[in-house]
């Protein structure tokens, strides 16, 4: 996991110091002139194919799907909503069984990093750099709970059915989206995510949230997205 | 454009180095009640009791449901030189009675006490956890019974304390 971490951060420092670089020689240059951009430039819609190939991936324990809408404001910034549904099936070494369905929703923005040039044709290609606000309201079945008493004898099974939860993280987000063909864009994205509270201990908890994953207090997440743009 | 391309396999990379989580319960799970054995010595010159740890030659603890019937397993059998013990306490009922023979002198001590359940996580399931309320004591060996802390969980604590 540390590795991962110091891969992926090390990968964004440098393609900012890139970009801060890149800005700086050309301040001048910019300032001269360039063609006016509109405010509003279309707008994609994609959809994801890591979740679905990682929920194959997956053993059965989890599966999600999930599609977005971006608007393009002046080739610059670019929020975002992104929409899914996401669940898991998961029984623990002690037979201890969870089970989730639910509907997740996220908003956010992304800002293009990549410089409009002067004297080159302008690309279609972005670099981007962003946050989400995550959040999903869901319920949850915890079944075959047992504790059993050694000593003194006895067994209780407890059953959590019908627990509901609402959930709130945060996303930082970096990603790239290529035009493959006439307005048909792939890209992904990678994030850090970071749920916000914490669950009160000693009671039920989810093990798994929609649209953020296992329950840790942070979590990765890769998206590869399929998206046209209109 | 052409190095775009290539930047779009960079999640496969990431994706290949990721790791599988752990299934594993990595919590403390023993929830017992710590018991340690004291004296107090009277002295005379300044009238002040000083207090010390009380070794107990042999003992054995067996515990004893609520119709009297003893256990099958015993706790402690014949065991020298004990200056502390750990002691279940009943999940599914709220009084817990042992037997304690010290040396040749028995007694009883029941506690009297309260159940929770604490969920860990999915990997570590469900404990009960205990608040201890009462204690009595028949007083053959042991002189009296101090409760250090009501609350018997994972964490490591000194609950009771048995003067002789």
């Amino acid at each position: 996991m540390q590795s991962i971490y110091k891969f992926t951060i090390s990968i964004l420092f440098c393609l900012t110091v890139f970009t801060v670089q890149a800005q700086v020689a050309e301040k001048k240059k910019t300032e001269v002139k360039l063609p006016e951009v509109k405010l509003l430039n279309g707008f994609t819609v994609q959809v994801d194919v890591a979740s679905v190939a990682s929920s194959a991936l997956n053993s059965g324990d989890s599966y999600s799907m999930e599609g977005g809408v971006q608007i393009d404001l002046k080739k610059k910034y670019y929020p975002i909503v992104e929409l899914g549904i996401a669940g898991a099936n998961k029984l623990s070494v002690d037979n201890i069984g969870f089970k989730t369905n639910g509907l997740f929703g996220r908003l956010g923005i992304d800002i293009n990093l990549i410089k409009p040039k002067k004297d080159s044709k302008p690309t279609t290609n972005l670099f981007l750099a962003g946050v989400r606000l995550g959040m999903t309201n869901f319920g949850y079945d915890l079944t075959n709970v047992t504790i059993t008493d050694n000593y003194w004898g006895g067994t209780e099974t407890i059953n959590y059915t019908n627990q509901r939860s609402t959930k709130v993280w945060f996303e930082i987000v970096a990603g790239v989206r290529v035009e493959v063909f006439k307005n048909i864009f792939m890209g992904w994205t990678v994030r850090n995510k970071n749920l916000i509270g914490e669950d009160k201990p000693g009671k039920v908890f989810p093990w798994y949230i929609p649209g953020f994953g296992q329950n840790t207090g942070s979590n990765w997440g890769i998206n590869y997205t399929v998206g046209y743009h209109f | 454009m052409k190095q775009f391309i290539y930047i779009l396999l960079i999640p496969f990379f990431l994706s290949a180095i990721s790791c599988a989580a752990d299934e594993e319960c990595r919590k403390e799970r023993i929830v017992k009640m710590d018991v340690e054995f004291l004296k107090k010595t009277f002295n005379p010159t300044n009238s002040t009791y000083t207090t010390g740890t009380l070794n107990v030659d042999s003992l054995t603890v067996q515990g004893m449901d609520s119709l009297g019937v003893m256990i099958d397993s015993i706790l402690y059998k014949n065991k020298k030189n004990v200056t502390q013990i750990n002691l279940p306490l009943n999940k599914f009922a709220t009084e817990s009675t042992f037997v304690m023979r010290f040396n040749q002198t028995t007694d009883t001590l029941t506690i009297y006490h309260t159940n929770t359940d604490l969920y860990l996580s999915l990997e570590c399931g469900c404990l009960k956890t205990h608040t201890i309320d009462t204690v009595l004591t028949t007083n053959h060996y042991i002189d009296s019974v101090k409760i250090t802390n009501h609350n018997v969980n994972t964490t490591d604590a000194k609950h009771l304390q048995i003067y002789n």
